[in-house]
């Protein structure tokens, strides 16, 4: 079909099921069906070409700093919203931004990409720069084993034309960067110093795939990070030393925020601005449910992801006091739990509330623990008004460890109506 | 009277992916709440062997974990044999008890010897599976867990663990093993956790051999309450699906 019919209808029907409240990709979907090539027709010739930012964790708020930082910069970015990650996604964002011609006014496109998906779409666009986060044991159920991961993203990173830039922390992403310089790929890095990796009681958390990998990568990092410390960091790039506040504390912010600095100094030809980078970073908040604070009828509910091991103790180990009302909700959004088990709970000394389908896993573990908790209320709306009411009582705030599915619902119930993924 | 027992906890950095060296914890805390001492020792070479070992824990690993976790083990198999001749009960998991068995042949078609405490092999050739089961275990008591596991584990010589009801096409029916002193599974990480009757049994076992009966007190029904509701929702959803 032609290029404008298609846009005309992807708008259509983007404008009726934002009608019918929050949005879905479906517009996007339809998009691709009408109009295979079009992320390569509509993103495939930006001047500053195409940046894609996969890994198991982080590529959310990577993204998110590296289009602020660009824009801050006086670059029109094109950036897919958070979580909306997989084609459909990807093109639910073009019919947002394009106009009926099909044109998106932007000078570069920076995409988070699902590690499965990624070739997927390196298909539909060829990537210029691929960054990557970390590979860390995610979500096992569905990829098997962290060695399938880490080969998807060997196989993305290859794709890139002009280079790729990883985490160094990682030892995973050196052994992937080292395999792909060997055949001929440019690979930049950005590095952690041994202070900053102190400062998170587990580190990085790598996936154990390459934790005796002898090799290191070529050349000097694109930026360092040289401490961090709660909400704050000090990145050295381009020669300079600058400091920053993070959108959240924690090693894994102060992580992203590096590779978005240093992806920002490479695309734009080590031209970065230290004031405007300080200025932009210091502006940034969380991304969508990633230690944001909601408001439910008074009650503030801090809501900590446990998307996966590396997520969930990344954020335990940046709690330093023991939070007073706990609430634990968690569903089918996570097929197999097993992997809390792994996890040190750190300051959380007990938990008041637990939710979800399961509920009561949490609660076998958390006898095992020996750490007591209080009631199972398995709905979650119910929980929800029972932990507000617990917090009004107490007068203290709500901190809440949840799935992603348990995120998405509470956020509902609270009237948070936007939804994620969709714009 | 309170006993002092100690518990043989194999590579746990290198088997212990997904909650799986999680098993030590939990016959720990089953044996600790009838009054007894546990200790919980890593082993990583034959340098960390305890005097006594009551009890040796394995738990599961990924593929790239196979070489480098066999090579490590054959600097055990003597300790192992004397733990095993001492009398020692043995539970593993996963890739940790396709280790421990006779031999496992890769996806690769490699075949790597197996430390022979197990009389099981195990072939990673086949397909994976990964998802929710339940079936009766050997004394006909519900029992469900999950299982995220490539290929295949021929079991030699003992009791399977459980039948599974229902398995998924290519999942077979018989799950795990049970002999003398032997418990292996490929449910995952807290498979004792949902299925407390299993760590019951085991330290049960392991007191017995000291002469001594098992204390059931609050814990341990507090734990087999919350482990049946858990199960519970194993199987609601397994039988949705159907």
């Amino acid at each position: 079909m032609g290029k404008v019919p298609s846009f005309v209808i992807a708008k259509l029907l983007r404008f009726l099921t934002r009608l019918r409240g929050g949005g879905s990709a479906f517009p996007g979907l339809v998009l691709m069906k009408l109009r295979p090539q079009v992320l390569r027709e509509t993103l495939g010739s930006l001047r500053l070409g195409t940046v894609f930012v996969s890994g198991s964790n982080g590529k959310s708020t990577t993204t998110t700093m590296i289009a602020a930082l660009l824009r801050a910069h006086g670059i029109a970015v094109f950036s897919n919203p958070a979580g909306g990650n997989l084609p459909q996604g990807l093109a639910s964002a073009v019919v947002g931004d394009a106009g009926l011609g099909g044109r998106v006014s932007a000078d570069i496109a920076v995409v988070e990409v699902d590690e499965a998906y990624a070739g997927m779409i390196a298909d539909a666009l060829t990537p210029d720069w691929v960054v990557l986060t970390n590979i860390q044991v995610d979500q096992l159920n569905r990829f098997g084993e962290p060695e399938n991961v880490y080969r998807m993203l060997r196989d993305l990173a290859a794709r890139a034309t002009t280079g790729v830039l990883v985490n160094a922390g990682d030892p995973n992403l050196v052994a992937l960067g080292a395999e792909i310089a060997a055949r001929g790929s440019r690979v930049e890095f950005v590095d952690l110093s041994p202070d900053a990796l102190a400062s998170a009681r587990h580190g990085v958390v790598a996936a154990p795939l390459h934790s005796e990998a002898p090799e290191s990568l070529q050349g000097s990092p694109a930026a360092v990070l040289s401490t961090t410390s709660g909400a704050r960091a000090a990145i050295q790039v381009e020669g300079e030393d600058i400091a920053l506040d993070l959108p959240a504390p924690g090693l894994h912010y102060a992580v992203d925020a590096t590779l978005a600095v240093g992806c920002v100094s490479l695309v734009s030809g080590r031209n970065l601005d230290p004031q405007i980078v300080a200025h932009s970073m210091g502006q940034s908040v969380p991304v969508f449910g990633r230690g944001e604070t909601i408001s439910f009828k008074g009650a503030d509910i801090a809501l900590t992801m446990m998307k996966n091991l590396p997520s969930l103790q990344a954020n335990l180990d940046a709690m330093t006091e023991s939070p007073e009302l706990v609430w634990v909700a968690v569903d089918e959004g996570t097929p197999d739990p097993s992997w809390i088990y792994d996890v040190e709970l750190g300051v959380v000394d007990h938990v008041d509330v637990l939710t979800g389908t399961k509920a009561w896993q949490w609660a076998l573990f958390l006898d095992y623990r020996g750490i007591p908790y209080g009631r199972v209320i398995e709905d979650t709306s119910e929980a929800l008004l029972e932990v507000r009411r617990m917090a009004a009582e107490k007068d203290v705030a709500v901190t809440a460890i949840v799935n992603y599915e348990q995120m998405m619902l509470i956020r509902r119930l609270a009237g948070y109506k936007e939804l994620e993924g969709v714009r | 009277m309170t006993q002092w027992f100690t518990i043989a906890r194999v590579l746990p950095e290198r088997l212990g992916l997904n909650g799986s060296s999680a098993s030590a914890e939990i016959v720990a805390m089953t044996l600790r709440q009838m009054g007894h001492e546990v200790a919980i020792v890593d082993i990583h070479g034959p340098q960390d062997a305890p005097g006594t070992v009551d009890i040796v824990t394995v738990g599961s690993g990924s593929t790239s974990q196979i070489s480098p976790a066999a090579t490590e083990l054959i600097g055990l198999v003597r300790l192992f044999q004397s733990w095993k001749q001492s009398g020692a009960y043995w539970i593993a998991l996963g890739l940790g008890w396709d280790l421990l068995g006779e031999a496992l042949i890769t996806a690769g078609g490699d075949a790597v010897p197996g430390a022979g405490v197990f009389p099981s092999r195990a072939d990673h050739r086949t397909g994976r599976f990964a998802g929710e089961v339940h079936g009766l275990d050997y004394r006909g008591r519900e029992s469900a867990g999950y299982i995220n596991q490539v290929g295949t584990t021929e079991i030699l010589e003992g009791q399977s663990l459980v039948t599974l009801q229902s398995p998924p096409e290519g999942l077979p029916v018989a799950e795990g093993v049970r002999g003398e002193n032997l418990f292996a599974t490929r449910l995952g990480g807290p498979a004792l956790a949902l299925n407390p009757h299993w760590a019951l049994d085991i330290a049960s076992d392991v007191l017995l051999s000291r002469g001594l009966e098992p204390e059931i007190g609050e814990f341990h029904q507090r734990v087999d309450t919350a482990a049946a509701e858990a199960r519970s929702r194993i199987i609601r959803r397994l039988r949705s699906r159907r």
